[in-house]
């Protein structure tokens, strides 16, 4: 059964913390590492051929 | 203006909604919500060409040679079907709930996931061990082509088609700066994938021209209560929020327009109508700021309360102007919204999508990374060229195209592996929509039919209103009502004698 919307997002109260200075730029800094760490892995497993990678993708059909 | 071959719609002081009011849900606020994506395939790696139509036809093998058929109902009542030019396409089972049809949704990418690396196994036997199936869930190919992922809300038919299109479509246009999937071109990046293909605004006709929003004639209901309104000009997401979200907020929005013809009173959303929709849904797409720039023309500046000034608004205006008229249509009739959205909660839809409109406005993208398709991409691209100054457009579209592959993507795993995206529906959740329908529509009766079948061996059909058993016996039985998941005595026939064959005697 598909969680309610209310579980699945912060309360209102978690949101009004957030707000505050300091929390933000720690999460700010969190975002940074989280996108480095991202990319990181997307490098090295991203197929190397982008160009033929892209070209294979041709769709017939359709709306 | 496109020619609108729609069968007629009932005035609100004529029969429409008197008859239809002997019905609760002709005074309610109950929707039927359906997705219907139109998957892309492509194969890198093999060890010589590989045509993507034949993988297409062998991902299906397992699916064709159980139905003898190309187009199938699974047991959880929704459609699998191949295109004859090769688009592998799921369509949702009939849900109440946005977060319904969200599961169901994406128990379709769990499906094409399967089939593709079931493929993949036999595709490697003949192609090589680094072939690899992509099956993309988008709607752009490298090649110019443009495909589909299109929304159906049934609609009570008392609200003219012209209604829609003035009251609707300019809400469609304005809510991809969070609906948006976003598309790295050549030209530079996109907030939509599907803008720079889209013709007519609302038209009857589907197949080559390639309009916004149409309606069907046949709304797979009552034909006197209903019309179905198919909506075109969505992307695919991956993103869970945006599946939810636009299926939601675009069900506030109807409420309001439905009980506006309904009461004939006004909605409040005469005056959005835009002068230009497609140039306007152009602009759209290139508004990087996510909505606070774009200029869009109104069709009439005074009737939307405008004087002098001229005439045009920002898509972030309009979604304001939505919201405002919906936060007055949910003062008065919160409690019957609320009734008709079983699961998620209206007044939270409502919260989050003022959210989100905020974050837009305040130009605060980066709290939108975990929930915007388009958003949490862009930031990815442009991380990578802050990286790598010269990484070639090739990586970037290769990127975009990775983040959108429900076989063996990388880009959105990792950040989903990572926790950088909401969820709403964990895996428990999407593996139960895969084997079971939702159970407050007819898709409960298709879905146990479908079941029932296979586990028989009989051979059998369906479609949006109708299954039918052609062995052991010839019977058959009609699902009119979308919303009814309680058997009818044919219904019950048909399963009794498809429990004679299972047992081999009377069903206990």
């Amino acid at each position: 059964m598909p969680q309610e919307f209310a579980q699945a997002f912060p309360s209102q109260q978690d949101e009004a913390q957030e707000e505050s200075a300091v929390v933000a730029n720690a999460a700010a800094d969190e975002q940074i590492d989280l996108l480095d760490a991202v990319l990181d892995d997307i490098e090295t497993t991203l197929e190397a051929n982008a160009q033929e990678y892209v070209s294979s993708f041709v769709q017939k059909g359709g709306e | 203006m496109p020619q609108l071959r729609d069968s007629g719609t009932h005035p609100t002081g004529g029969a429409g909604p008197e008859c239809a009011a002997q019905s609760d849900k002709a005074h309610g606020f109950d929707r039927i919500f359906g997705i219907e994506t139109e998957y892309g395939v492509s194969v890198t790696g093999a060890d010589r060409p590989c045509d993507a139509g034949q993988v297409a036809m062998t991902m299906f093998r397992p699916v064709v040679s159980r139905a003898r058929s190309t187009n199938t109902y699974l047991p959880n009542g929704s459609r699998l079907y191949l295109d004859v030019g090769s688009h592998p396409e799921y369509a949702t089972a009939e849900a109440r709930d946005p977060l319904d049809a969200l599961a169901q949704d994406l128990a379709g990418e769990a499906v094409m996931r399967r089939l593709a690396l079931q493929a993949q196994e036999r595709l490697r036997a003949a192609y090589g061990g680094r072939a690899t199936i992509h099956v993309y869930k988008n709607n752009a190919d490298s090649a110019g082509h443009s495909f589909g992922c299109h929304e159906n809300y049934l609609v009570r038919r008392y609200v003219p088609l012209e209604t829609i299109e003035r009251e609707l479509l300019p809400f469609l246009i304005t809510r991809q700066p969070f609906t948006g999937a976003g598309r790295v071109t050549p030209d530079g990046f996109r907030v939509t994938q599907r803008a720079d293909f889209l013709d007519e605004a609302v038209s009857s006709a589907t197949t080559r021209a390639r309009p916004m929003v149409n309606t069907r004639d046949e709304p797979h209901a009552d034909p006197d209560s209903y019309r179905r309104l198919h909506v075109i000009i969505g992307d695919s997401n991956r993103s869970q929020f945006a599946t939810a979200m636009k299926l939601a907020t675009t069900h506030l929005v109807l409420c309001a327009i439905e009980h506006a013809a309904r009461s004939g009173e006004p909605s409040g959303l005469e005056g959005c109508a835009l002068a230009d929709p497609n140039a306007a849904n152009r602009a759209v797409s290139r508004d990087l700021t996510g909505g606070r720039e774009a200029r869009l023309r109104l069709a009439d500046p005074q009737a939307f309360g405008m004087h002098g000034g001229g005439g045009a608004v920002t898509p972030l205006e309009l979604q304001y102007r939505y919201l405002s008229v919906v936060d007055a249509f949910l003062d008065r009739h919160g409690d019957r919204v609320a009734a008709s959205m079983p699961v998620g909660r209206s007044r939270r839809v409502r919260d989050l999508w003022a959210r989100v409109l905020d974050d837009l406005s305040a130009g605060r993208l980066d709290r939108l990374a975990d929930r915007v398709d388009w958003v949490a991409k862009k930031r990815l691209v442009d991380a990578l060229r802050a990286r790598r100054p010269d990484v070639p457009l090739a990586r970037l579209e290769q990127i975009d195209m990775d983040y959108h592959d429900v076989a063996n993507g990388t880009v959105y795993e990792t950040l989903v592996r990572r926790g950088a995206m909401l969820r709403l529906v964990d895996a428990r959740g999407v593996e139960e929509s895969l084997g079971a329908p939702p159970r407050d529509t007819r898709a409960a009766l298709r879905g146990l039919f479908v079941r029932t079948a296979e586990a028989a061996g009989a051979r059998y059909s369906c479609d949006w209103t109708h299954v039918a058993l052609t062995t052991p016996v010839r019977r058959e039985a009609a699902m009119i009502d979308p919303f009814d998941a309680e058997p009818t005595p044919e219904f019950a026939a048909l399963l009794d004698a498809l429990c004679r064959t299972a047992d081999g005697g009377p069903a206990s």
